[in-house]
């Protein structure tokens, strides 16, 4: 059957309007054109603009739809007009995929308050902002779906990661938060990637010595004995952004090969 | 003479920080009263030396990098500091859709920052003597949430993920970090929070009946976990989460 067509190709996202953030490169990419696959119109947002643009021309080359958004997140009158600038374009909004981040290593007592604010602002209330926009668009349109992207270290402690892994804990019970808070309407869910092998993962790496023994000590710590893939933190993004979930709101999903299950 | 060494306790000015204040001086430590309330922390700081003990107090904003180095400087000046106990927080009642960017900010910076720079701050005394211990005042709402709450379950429930980090971080330093998760208790924020409500009394039962003991905690109970966090009796647990909720938490997770 390899080859043969796919003659019953359900569309899980038909005439969604999704605004991911990030997804000018890596998981947000991923997310985008699977996305568009299924149906959607995508609001691609990043603060690199050649990236966003280059996302959306791959979604244009396979049929899709999108524009792009210039934003950094961790600006709030960025994050707002982000949001206005989707329900101008397209009228309406169905899926917040906040999944721009930043991610900066460093022991507690080494970590600058200029790091903090910046990791708390990218990571936590840059999310806080966009909820706060977006919300009275995805009540107004039926309801929606928000996918909040936390992180392993999130969930457990880790060496090195005070700011980040405070934020991530803190967009976890922000997620749940809303949940509850929307429940009847409006669906928030957390995906916690583990390690994924992603342009950024890969610019990191470049600055770790030894970086290939890094990368098998690493594999040996995972459950199913590899890496993830954007593609992987995508689909578990798609199913969260459909009503394939629609029981589904305050849950944090793991794409991390069973890295959070062991530790 | 459970707890020897100098204790640094945030927010002691008052309520649950003022009670264990009290408690950590009771348990033998010389204690370091630091509240952006100065005129209570002065209060708290005298009853503690009138009692006996050694005592100072500090005016200290959390969010404040230079506050906070000047509480750890005076803390310093009177012995080796082998306690932080983070206890300065504010709370917040508004949705998401609701809640101010200076709200936001206000709460994430004293809950989540505030700890953050104190640790920063202390950990490295605890180090260079030898070890030492911190017990952050975490909350339910950081480990479950209830709607309204945006900011304050957002900063507690970072608040939890800090602490492993620094414990993780800090374990072959002999420097311990755990977090007391309290529900309502009978004092401080709960007593104001409870008081404008228009039936104040059904509010408390309303509350106390959430959790399966029927009843709102005490900061005794909030105390008798902090000092036990804070000795030698849990030298072996660090990273960790105590409830003293009455089994709130436990229905819920």
């Amino acid at each position: 059957m390899t080859g043969a067509p796919v003659l019953n190709f359900q569309r899980l996202l038909p005439d969604k309007v999704a605004l991911i953030t990030g997804s000018g490169s890596g998981q947000g990419r991923a997310a985008a054109q699977l996305f568009a696959d299924h149906g959607a119109r995508v609001v691609v947002v990043d603060i690199n603009d050649e990236g966003a643009a280059e996302t959306v021309q791959l979604l244009e080359e396979h049929g899709g739809e999108g524009m792009a958004v210039h934003a950094d997140v961790s600006s709030r009158p960025d994050v707002d007009r982000m949001v206005a600038a989707a329900v101008e374009r397209y009228g309406r909004l169905d899926v917040l995929y906040n999944n721009a981040a930043v991610q900066m290593s460093g022991r507690l007592v080494d970590c600058t308050e200029e790091d903090w604010d910046l990791t708390i602002a990218t990571n936590l209330s840059a999310i806080f902002w966009a909820c706060r926009a977006a919300l009275p668009h995805l009540l107004e349109d039926g309801g929606g779906s928000i996918i909040n992207t936390a992180s392993t270290l999130g969930l457990i402690g880790s060496e090195g990661y005070a700011a980040y892994g405070a934020a991530k804990a803190g967009l976890v019970l922000l997620t749940k938060q809303l949940a509850v808070e929307y429940g009847p309407a409006v669906r928030a869910n957390v995906i916690a990637p583990g390690s994924i092998d992603t342009p950024r993962f890969r610019k990191v790496l470049e600055k770790t010595p030894g970086a290939e023994q890094f990368v098998d000590g690493l594999r040996r710590t995972i459950p199913v004995g590899r890496l993830g893939r954007a593609e992987d933190v995508a689909a578990i993004a798609l199913f969260l952004a459909s009503d394939q979930s629609a029981y589904v709101s305050g849950a944090v999903v793991p794409a991390d090969g069973g890295l959070a299950a062991l530790r | 003479m459970t707890i020897p060494g100098v204790a640094i306790v945030t927010g002691g000015a008052a309520g649950l920080g003022e009670a264990i204040a009290h408690r950590l001086a009771d348990e033998g430590a010389a204690v370091v009263v630091a509240d952006i309330d100065a005129a209570g922390a002065r209060r708290v700081a005298d009853a503690l030396t009138q009692s006996g003990a050694t005592a100072a107090a500090v005016p200290c904003d959390v969010t404040r990098g230079a506050d906070v180095e000047q509480a750890t400087q005076v803390a310093a000046g009177l012995g080796p500091i082998r306690v932080l106990v983070c206890s300065a927080a504010v709370e917040s009642r508004q949705s998401v859709i609701e809640c101010t960017d200076e709200e936001w900010q206000r709460v994430l910076d004293v809950d989540l920052k505030g700890p953050f720079l104190c640790m920063k701050a202390a950990i490295p005394h605890m180090v260079a003597n030898g070890g030492g211990t911190v017990v952050a005042m975490g909350s339910t709402l950081g480990l479950i949430v209830a709607p309204g709450h945006p900011a304050y379950c957002a900063a507690k429930g970072g608040l939890v993920n800090l602490c492993k980090q620094a414990a993780i971080e800090h374990a072959g330093d002999n420097v311990r970090v755990n977090v007391v998760a309290p529900s309502a208790t009978d004092t401080g924020l709960f007593i104001r929070f409870s008081a404008e409500a228009p039936d104040p009394e059904a509010l408390r039962q309303r509350i106390a009946d959430l959790n399966p003991m029927h009843r709102l905690g005490t900061a005794r109970e909030v105390c008798d976990a902090v000092a036990f966090l804070a000795s030698d009796a849990a030298s072996y647990t660090s990273g960790c989460v105590i409830p003293i909720d009455g089994a709130l938490a436990a229905r819920r997770m």
